[in-house]
């Protein structure tokens, strides 16, 4: 195995309490170097608990945590600048400039001279802030603005893994394409990534394996490719100069198949997508499609199939 | 060294902060302005119970002891209880004082105040002082200069006089009336004006009836002078220690009020005899008024804990902004983050304190320290104390700081070091005017230990002596209720950082 799918953090059997709740429960998954890994889950969920532990902000009440093989713990202070945690609320000085923000986390993480004007300045550019006036403070800047500067600081130490707690909440397409172009830019040095949302859309189009939580529970962690195939996908289709020979037919082909109350309407669901075999059956046997369309499967769907709950309510 | 970066950090925001400039420099600055103009002249007195009596002595002559009439006046008045003496430099001074009301009398023993006091006598050949209610002032060379719009008091101030001039002079004219008693001139007088009957047996010797007291001395003497005199100093004497022995509750020959009436030495009271003191000050500021010797150290130590509030408030505004967090995640160390946090507090700190002392220095005119005091007295006075004072402020700042969640706990918390230690200490209403009780409490505030040492190092006009004792005493006690509070915030975040408290 190469360096590159060694699992880099390993977390067994995570659970919170508060008071009697279980804000997480038993969690335990791995995820490996490099991967873009997408938390998703509806609000109260516990990603921002789990990420807390991850950072090692809080404790968590039973289980462990590792980061290539060092137990993460509040109290080891040296794994914190393998960390890097873009939180779901701002977090910077309102009145240090962008600039002096970078700087000043920076230089906690030991950085200094021109390692670290080299690399404020490389952040400032991946975060599209690097044009902005020296003397403008953040109190002032746009959502997107500060989500951008929100993820910068977070960078300014280049951490092993990334975690960014639903970095998009209130931001304007433009800063959501660039906040996206900025994490693949840094996945590319080989960053892991944890990205946590309840955007299904965001999970889809970003992660390489997306965990889905439920309740403080990790009810699936899987690619996107697999995910899919726990949820139906349904297709409706309505044909011409139907006649009932044709029905039979498919009938016998696809039991599940439904007439619906439209003469000539039908519709199907099942697991696998039978998009390709219908549309076969009806061209050879020349029948004509008035109109067809697939609601083809997505989180959405396999969140609701797995729970019985949307994703967001 | 990540403590430093902190710590400049948090100097920057201070600094960049335009309500801190405010409450810290111009509020104090101005509060102790608009209090100088309000409060009047009385205001940094000692509020005691004295009645003040102003005296101008012009006595050029001499008494009793080779001391002046009037020290002798002005010794008797301050030995009476309840009320202290002023002297007033000079008459133009004086006559200036009572024009503008400031004092409602000023007693003015003249020139030939003594003079007169030591021709007073019984005698037919000396000057009778008295009348029916007192003493004539203008006969003993006294006067008393009396504001017309203050007749009450003005009044209660000539009474103290006469009652003073009858105690000095009746005790002087009886004395020295006594005195004559032995005198053999007297018993000469006495010798005509005395006639003995002389008994039947005698009359041989004496063919008379009656005889006078002095002849018999002089038959008694047979012609020789030197005896005959010697005789009559023994009657007189006799004289004397008869009346003695009839009138012993007095000493008839004391000349001064106590020994004449045999008082046992009074207990020692409180004499207070001061120089007039211009304590109103001068020009627009009033530069110099003795209530800027209290409401600078006053209001310097009560801004100086208002600074609770302003870095209280920054760190709870780090906390919302989530950079407390941040800072958390780190990998600086606990102690690191708190030294950071607590030396931008203890530098502004230290800079306030001495820039309003300065202030009160340059633009009002205060005293502070003495010509006297050697450089550990300074380096105790205006480097110790005011760090000792910071450390403790930067102490409850981190403290409050740390225990408030949010802006209003921060308001609800900081108000009771900030507001409630700076009364109960006596910043806002001085010692003397609060009760008793409030005045132990004042010994649990560092308000109360940091102004009573501040208070010592600017000397106010009754008492100008230093005690650094309690100058170095303050500045532990100050130091060690910071160190405890510190101590308690390094543990509490200490256990935020390990996760088991919320910040
Ligand atoms: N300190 C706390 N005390 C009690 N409950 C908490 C506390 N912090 C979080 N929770 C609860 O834990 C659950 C998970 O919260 P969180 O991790 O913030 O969810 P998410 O980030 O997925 O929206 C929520 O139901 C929340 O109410
Ligand atoms: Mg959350």
């Amino acid at each position: 195995m190469t360096l590159a799918h060694s699992v880099i953090l390993k977390i067994q059997n995570i659970s919170k309490l508060h008071g009697h709740f279980k804000a997480l429960n038993n969690i335990s998954i791995e995820i490996k170097r490099g991967e873009i890994i997408g938390l998703l889950g509806p609000n109260g969920a516990g990603k921002s608990t789990l990420l807390s532990i991850i950072s090692g902000a809080s404790t968590s009440t039973t289980g462990t945590i590792h980061l290539t093989g060092e137990q993460i713990q509040p109290g080891n202070l040296q794994l914190r600048s393998r960390i890097g945690l873009v939180p779901q609320d701002f977090a910077f000085y309102e009145d240090l400039t962008a600039r002096e923000n970078l700087i000043f986390f920076g230089q906690l993480y030991g950085l200094n001279g021109t390692t670290l004007a080299n690399k404020v300045n490389e952040i400032l550019e991946i975060i599209g802030l690097d044009e902005i006036k020296n003397d403008q403070y953040p109190r002032f800047f746009s959502g997107g603005m500060k989500r951008r500067l929100n993820l910068g600081i977070a960078l300014v130490h280049s951490p092993d893994i990334l975690m960014l707690d639903e970095p998009t909440v209130g931001v304007d397409p433009q800063s959501r394409n660039r906040i996206f172009e900025a994490i693949k830019k840094i996945n590319t040095t080989g960053t892991t990534i944890i990205y946590t949302t309840h955007y299904m859309e965001e999970a889809e189009s970003l992660c390489d394996r997306i965990a889905i939580l439920d309740r403080g529970k990790i009810i699936a962690f899987d690619t996107l490719e697999n995910l899919l195939t726990l949820a139906q996908s349904t297709i409706n289709f309505t044909i011409k100069n139907d006649r009932h020979e044709n029905f039979g037919l498919l009938r016998k082909n696809l039991p599940s198949l439904k007439e619906s109350t439209t003469p000539g309407s039908y519709s199907l669901t099942s697991c696998k997508n039978p998009t390709p075999e219908i549309i076969n059956f009806l061209v050879n046997g020349q029948i004509e499609i008035i109109n067809l369309n697939v609601d083809s499967p997505n989180l959405e769907k396999v969140f609701l199939t797995l729970t019985g709950r949307h994703l967001r309510d | 060294m990540q403590s430093l970066i902190i710590a400049k950090k948090e100097l920057k925001l201070l600094v960049r902060d335009k309500l801190t400039t405010t409450v810290l420099f111009a509020l104090p600055f101005s509060m102790i302005l608009i209090l100088g103009f309000l409060l009047g002249e009385g205001f940094g007195q000692k509020t005691d119970d004295l009645m003040r009596i102003s005296i101008l002595n012009l006595d050029e002559g001499k008494g009793l002891d080779n001391k002046s009439w009037a020290d002798h006046t002005i010794e008797d008045i301050v030995s009476t209880p309840n009320i202290k003496v002023e002297i007033i430099q000079n008459k133009q001074l004086a006559q200036n004082l009572v024009k503008t009301g400031k004092r409602a009398a000023v007693i003015v023993f003249n020139q030939n105040f003594s003079n007169k006091v030591n021709v007073c006598s019984f005698l037919s050949t000396g000057v009778n002082p008295f009348h029916r209610d007192g003493v004539y002032l203008e006969k003993l060379d006294v006067s008393i200069i009396k504001d017309t719009k203050q007749p009450a008091t003005s009044a209660i101030i000539e009474s103290v006089c006469q009652i003073a001039l009858l105690r000095i002079v009746m005790p002087w004219m009886i004395g020295q009336a006594f005195e004559k008693l032995g005198d053999p001139e007297f018993i000469e007088l006495l010798g005509k004006e005395v006639s003995l009957p002389v008994p039947p047996s005698l009359r041989l010797l004496i063919p008379k009836e009656k005889i006078p007291l002095g002849e018999l001395l002089e038959l008694a003497s047979g012609k020789d002078v030197a005896l005959a005199r010697n005789y009559r100093e023994k009657v007189g004497a006799g004289i004397q220690t008869a009346l003695i022995g009839q009138f012993k509750n007095y000493n008839l020959t004391g000349k001064s009020w106590a020994s004449l009436t045999r008082s046992i030495n009074p207990t020692e009271t409180d004499k207070t005899l001061t120089l007039y003191q211009n304590e109103d000050g001068a020009g627009i500021l009033k530069r110099g008024a003795i209530r800027y010797q209290i409401l600078v150290p006053s209001f310097t130590v009560m801004f100086a804990f208002s600074l609770i509030l302003i870095s209280g408030w920054i760190f709870v505004a780090e906390k919302r902004q989530g950079t407390f967090d941040r800072l958390l995640g780190t990998p600086v160390s606990t102690i690191n983050i708190l030294i950071g946090k607590f030396l931008p507090i203890v530098l502004i700190s230290l800079f306030q304190i001495l820039f309003l002392l300065a202030f009160g220095k340059i633009l009002l005119g205060i005293k502070i320290g003495q010509y006297d005091w050697s450089i550990t007295n300074w380096m105790t006075s205006l480097i110790f104390l005011p760090f000792a004072t910071s450390i403790c402020v930067a102490s409850f700042s981190l403290f409050i700081g740390i225990l408030a969640k949010n802006e209003t706990q921060l308001a609800l918390f900081s108000s009771i070091p900030v507001c409630l230690f700076a009364l109960l200490g006596g910043c806002i209403f001085p010692w003397e005017m609060m009760p008793d009780n409030a005045k132990n409490l004042s010994a649990f505030t560092p308000q109360g230990w940091a102004l009573d040492a501040f208070r010592e190092i600017m000397p106010s006009a009754f008492d100008t002596s230093t005690d650094f004792q309690l100058i170095l005493k303050s500045s532990l006690v100050l130091l060690t209720m910071g160190l405890i509070l510190t101590f308690m915030t390094w543990g509490i975040f200490e256990r935020i950082r390990l996760g088991h408290a919320k910040a």
